[in-house]
């Protein structure tokens, strides 16, 4: 059996990224990968197999509504064994929509992406991360893949082949775009969470944590006393009993002792690191990964890593 | 204004207990309505008291979900819909189904409200193939709604952005957490909810002939929950790239 | 006698109808409300003002002052024509005024000051301009009342001036008939209610058998007509003694909340319109929020108004509106989903007691103890140690114990307190189901909320045990000598014991953690507020999962109260007490120990 699996994703790196699980996928299906695009070539996406460019929308910011209906029209007509989207916001509106659309099923957020050659087969976190579930669906098929979870495909795809799927009006009209700003980023809905305490010495020193946050694409959360008690951030910013309750998929505490009225904010973190100088303190107890260590030395370390890396 | 809500029964992950081979034990876990549904009823009853009209509940699940759908209605809404399926064979695709089609039979609403998605599950899927299934505008992760006569803005609130769309009436949306703060249901509203009308409708007659469960659970199991306790050692440069290493290895490093 | 002129006869007529107007007006409002004015309920008043007076409290020395003078001048005017002819009556009454002019002298100094606070506490409230000048026309009329009784003592000094004292007797009955008869009668109505009674407003197990209509149920209270009779003459007898204001931790903290003044605002309102308008747009959530139910208010109010009461209701209205933010309504559903209000799992409840040998009801239901951990010692890391040290006492004084583990559950006080009556008694049928499943007999607390609910709330809903706090089963076995501390143990340290509010003030437990401390340590220091006029910790009322806009922190005015007395150590008897001071105390970085006096003693065995 032979035929295609296609890749879209609004963002170009994470279409680089699904089009490493669509090679998986591809292999157990003996399919070739397409890379789509719609109304306009992306040169930097990378990918195996050739380019598709659906043409018809006018314009290059292709909203999730413009592009399940595109893709729709093109798939009734070229029939790929699946779709494969990221599972960032707009994608998986899009996939769901797409999904609909066709009247296939779609699974959602899914990682370690295999094929038997009549369906595949993924893997997502349920249960707030606690249980992992297989989940399979037949041919053809619509899924979204978790981001971060492959590395980016290096091959340069082969050239376009072009299809018109007619203009495709938006219901709805984007107004504006605005970037979020790293300070106010809502922690309930943060992933990456740079917890600060006791252990900043001073307010100044609280920059080199946000700076931390920010290249961790996470947003910076304290203890109570250094909102309520040390006025140093705002209220919104403390995190436990009395203030917020967190879900990130990562909490680094920061020079924070771990008390009970903390931790009840931050238990269900998907995973917990800290560093605090006292080897004893409690919050070790409630972590995936401690460091024993002074703040003012790892955290410039981690930086360094981090920027290293990218 | 006829707003309608969805909500799950979704299993409350923090009380599931695991068997020791690691599984899950789904059958008699314990339920609650889906963490961000609550917020999604808060909005309808917001919309609804700054535009009069009514709040309609759906849900679709097994008997247990009837419970959510009175803490619903003890929030506030004013009658429910129950679309009674077994839940173990429901994926996005049937359960959006037999939603829309409930909904076609008591609407048709001016405004449709999911959450983001279920604490349980979190496909998310569900609210846009509702609005697709609807025939309705779609507009996802609002973390603002305001509606002004046959318009609605929304304020969407993407990865890194936020994004301002507006969509005209009717349309269905989904929100996110940090929209509003919802209202907690004493318990005796709870039992004063139990006199509101919940109409009961069977899943299978809803869902058109031939549509069926797309995405199967082949095999579930547990990671282990308890913390780690891996102590990084070294200097501080070694450990800050050991901790990252590993951060990576667990996928929670963007 | 000689001389019978009109005038002094006038005066006389005069000053009797005023007293048969105080006696006709206070005895048709205790019609009004059927409240007894008996000799029994007279007498137990007297009793009750008697053992007041042993506690030394300056404001009711003042309030007795006013009272007695009241009724001194009173007799002395009726008997007036009689006094000439009998020189030994008045050798009397002039030895009985002494000290009452003293007293009143006093008390018009007090009101005086009070007038000057409660200024102040109105301008940092942000009052209206109506009730300044509505409060300040009260605090005028009390000073003239005290003013006039207390010239009236002076003229019995002043011979010749006799039918002057008459006419001053009756404009002071005047004054005490419109505004004294009120109050006097919420007094004796509710002098011996205790401060650990609560309302309730629906009884939940009604509610399940059917026997009751949700839809009829109303908790809370939106406007002011819907106050219960007993409740608005609470809130109308208030005459601004001040005396809750000034006891009140919140009011100190520089919370938005004075309870005289809220009592005064429903008061007002309730006049305004007759009560038809919505309280609570006259009254904010954060005022009724900022309440830690420590009852100083209510035990320190001369004429018995009951704040509390008044405030359960409003905060039970804010709970049905929905009217709570993300802590108070994560708290509650935490309650709801996990039956604790930290949202952990019941599972982890005994792991304070891991290699620890402590038994629980499932394994040994033959104890004679069942202790009762409560949430906070259950969880917090702090806290455990206190369970941990209790157990050691308890096994080296040979007491049968077993705790109910996993099985255990929040006692309820948080919801009640905040206001969720119906989760409140939900949790309290679920306890007495499963106690009595185990047909226990006693209980033992560390947790005076706890304690305060099983003792003294949960036989109203048919829970009935023999329950005792920590600190009165340690003291006795240190007494029956279970429990010795060899002169060698004895700490070297200096303690000053904080009170918890709902052991002491809501319990009348003293003596006992007192007799622990002497027992264990070589210096024991005394605040000045202590006992039933202990200074909260700021946690009560529910207020230990949430936060209320202040200027001070409760915990930090009394740490640094602790401070004071120069001991090293906080001596602490309820596991939220030691958690807010034990926070306090390293937010002031003042370096004091704190520590429950149950961890105190067992160091020392
Ligand atoms: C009713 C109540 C409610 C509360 N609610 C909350 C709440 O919601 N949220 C909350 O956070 N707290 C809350 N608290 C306060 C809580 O009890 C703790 O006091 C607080 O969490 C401690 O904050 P911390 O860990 O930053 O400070 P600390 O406990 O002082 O800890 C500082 C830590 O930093 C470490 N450290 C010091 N120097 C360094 C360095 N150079 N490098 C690395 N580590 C260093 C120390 O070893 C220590 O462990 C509440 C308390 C009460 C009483
Ligand atoms: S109970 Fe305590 S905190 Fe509440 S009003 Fe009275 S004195 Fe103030």
């Amino acid at each position: 059996m032979s035929g295609e699996v296609w890749v879209y994703s609004e963002s170009e790196a994470v279409a680089s990224e699904v089009a490493t699980a669509a090679d998986d996928v591809a292999k157990g299906a003996s399919a070739h990968v397409r890379m789509v695009d719609i109304s306009s070539l992306r040169p930097t996406t990378r990918g195996s197999g050739a380019r598709l460019l659906l043409k018809g929308p006018p314009s290059p910011e292709v909203s999730p509504a413009v592009a399940a209906e595109a893709l729709a029209r093109a798939a009734r007509e070229l029939a790929p064994l699946a779709i494969l989207l990221g599972a960032t916001r707009d994608g998986r509106e899009a996939a769901s929509r797409l999904a609909a659309k066709l009247g296939v099923g779609c699974m959602a957020e899914v990682a370690g992406l295999a094929s038997d050659g009549q369906g595949m087969t993924g893997e997502r976190d349920v249960f707030a991360g606690k249980v992992v579930a297989k989940v399979r669906c037949r041919f053809p098929a619509v899924a979204t893949v978790k981001v971060g979870a492959y590395p980016r495909a290096v091959a340069q795809p082969a050239d376009a082949q072009e299809k018109d799927v007619g203009p495709i009006p938006d219901q709805t009209k984007t107004l504006g775009r605005e970037k979020k700003q790293a300070g106010s980023v809502d922690l309930r809905s943060a992933k990456v969470i740079v917890s600060a305490g006791r252990g900043v010495k001073k307010k100044e020193d609280l920059a080199i944590l946000a700076e931390l946050a920010t290249a961790m694409r996470g947003a910076l959360g304290c203890s109570r006393p250094l909102s309520s008690d040390l006025g140093w951030l705002p209220e919104e910013h403390h995190i436990g009993l009395t203030g917020v309750t967190v879900k990130p998929d990562l909490y680094l505490a920061v020079g924070i002792s771990g008390q009970l009225q903390h931790v009840a904010g931050m238990k269900d973190s998907k995973i917990v690191a800290s560093i605090n100088t006292d080897k004893d303190a409690p919050i070790f107890q409630a972590s995936d990964y401690g460091i024993v260590g002074d703040l003012y030395q790892v955290v410039p370390a981690l930086r360094r890593a981090l920027a290293a890396r990218r | 204004m006829k707003i309608a809500v969805c909500v799950k029964h979704a299993v409350d992950e923090a009380e599931l207990k695991i068997d020791p081979a690691g599984n899950p034990l789904l059958a008699g876990a314990a339920g609650k309505m889906s963490t961000f549904d609550k917020n999604a009823v808060e909005e309808g009853l917001r919309l609804k008291a700054a535009h009069q009209g009514a709040v309609v509940v759906f849900t679709v699940g097994g008997a247990e979900s009837k419970k959510t759908l009175k803490e619903a209605l003890a929030m506030g809404a004013d009658r429910g819909v129950m679309v009674v399926s077994d839940p173990t064979a429901l994926d996005a695709l049937r359960t959006a189904t037999m939603l829309a089609a409930a909904m076609k039979k008591s609407g048709p609403f001016d405004v449709v409200i999911c959450s983001e998605g279920a604490s349980d599950t979190y496909t998310g899927e569900v609210p846009p193939m509702v609005g697709e299934l609807l025939g309705v505008p779609y507009v996802g992760y609002a973390r603002k709604i305001a509606v002004e006569g046959k318009t609605a803005r929304i304020e969407r609130s993407l990865e890194d952005s936020v994004e301002s769309v507006e969509a005209p009436v009717p349309f269905a949306t989904s929100v996110v957490s940090e929209i509003n703060e919802p209202r907690y249901p004493t318990l005796i509203q709870i039992m004063q909810a139990s006199k509101k009308p919940i109409e009961e409708l069977s899943g299978e007659e809803l869902a058109p002939a031939g549509s069926r469960t797309w995405v199967e659970v082949l095999s579930m199991s547990s990671q282990p929950t308890a913390r780690k306790h891996v102590m990084i050692d070294g200097s501080p440069d070694e450990a800050a790239a050991k901790l990252l290493d590993a951060l990576s290895k667990e996928g929670v490093l963007k | 006698m000689a001389g019978l002129d009109i005038g002094y006869l006038a005066a006389y007529a005069i000053s009797l109808a005023s007293v048969v107007v105080v006696a006709f007006v206070t005895l048709s409002l205790a019609r009004k409300w059927s409240i007894s004015l008996g000799p029994g309920r007279v007498a137990g008043l007297g009793r009750d003002e008697a053992r007041r007076l042993r506690t030394g409290d300056a404001v009711f020395l003042m309030h007795l002052s006013i009272a007695l003078g009241v009724g001194v001048t009173i007799v002395d005017a009726v008997i007036a024509p009689a006094m000439a002819g009998v020189p030994l009556l008045l050798d009397l009454f002039r030895a009985a005024s002494v000290p009452l002019i003293v007293g009143l002298v006093v008390a018009f100094g007090w009101r005086v000051q009070r007038y000057y606070q409660s200024r102040r506490v109105g301008r940092g409230l942000g009052v209206p301009g109506g009730f300044a000048s509505a409060s300040t026309a009260l605090q005028l009329v009390l000073m003239a009342a005290i003013a006039l009784t207390t010239s009236e003592l002076v003229l019995l000094w002043v011979p010749t001036l006799g039918w002057a004292d008459l006419i001053l007797d009756a404009v002071r009955n005047a004054l005490v008939a419109a505004y004294y008869a009120r109050p006097s009668v919420n007094l004796i109505a509710k002098f011996d209610r205790p401060l650990n009674s609560v309302s309730t407003p629906f009884n939940l197990a009604d509610v399940i058998a059917g026997k009751t209509d949700p839809g009829a149920i109303r908790a809370g209270v939106g406007k002011v007509s819907e106050f219960s009779p007993d409740q608005s003459l609470s809130f109308d007898s208030c005459v601004e003694i001040g005396a809750c204001e000034a006891s009140c931790p919140a009011t100190a903290a520089g919370r938005p909340l004075s309870p005289r003044v809220l009592v005064r605002k429903l008061s007002l309102l309730s006049r305004a319109d007759g009560g038809g308008s919505d309280v609570l747009t006259s009254v904010g959530e954060d005022e009724l929020w900022s309440c830690t139910s420590c009852g100083a208010c209510v035990a320190s109010c001369p004429v018995s108004v009951k704040h509390l009461d008044l405030i359960y209701d409003l905060r039970r209205e804010l709970v049905s509106k929905g009217r709570l933010d993300r802590e108070k309504s994560a708290m509650l559903a935490n309650l709801a989903q996990s039956q604790n209000p930290y949202g952990f799992k019941n599972a982890a409840r005994a792991s304070w007691a891991e290699g620890m040998d402590v038994d629980t009801l499932q394994s040994n239901p033959k104890t004679e103890y069942l202790y009762w951990v409560g949430c906070v010692s259950s969880f917090d890391q702090r806290a455990q140690r206190v369970a941990r040290a209790l157990s050691k006492i308890l096994k080296h004084a040979g007491v049968s114990f077993a705790i109910l583990g996993a099985e255990e559950m929040c006692v309820g006080d948080p919801a009640r307190r905040l206001g969720e009556e119906g989760r409140y008694q939900e949790l309290v049928l679920q306890n007495i189901e499963k106690l009595n499943s185990y047909g226990v007999k006693k209980i033992l607390a560390t947790c005076p909320h706890c304690f305060n609910a099983l003792k003294n709330e949960y036989p109203q809903f048919g829970g009935k045990f023999e329950v005792v706090y920590h600190t009165q089963l340690i003291s006795d076995l240190i007494r029956e000598g279970k429990v010795s501390v060899p002169p060698d143990k004895v700490q070297r340290i200096s303690v000053t014991l904080h009170d918890a509010c709902y052991a002491s003030r809501y319990n009348n437990i003293f003596e006992p953690p007192r007799e622990m401390l002497e027992a264990s340590v070589d210096d024991v220091r005394e605040m000045g507020r202590r006992k039933e006029k202990t200074f909260c910790c700021g946690a009560g009322g529910s207020n230990y999962w949430f936060k209320v806009p202040q200027q001070k922190s409760i915990a930090g005015i009394r740490a640094e109260e602790a401070a004071g007395t120069g001991a090293k150590t906080i001596a602490t008897e309820c596991p939220f007490c030691l958690s807010m001071l034990d926070d306090a105390t390293k937010v002031s970085g003042s370096g004091m120990d704190v520590r429950d006096v149950a961890e105190i003693v067992a160091e020392c065995i």
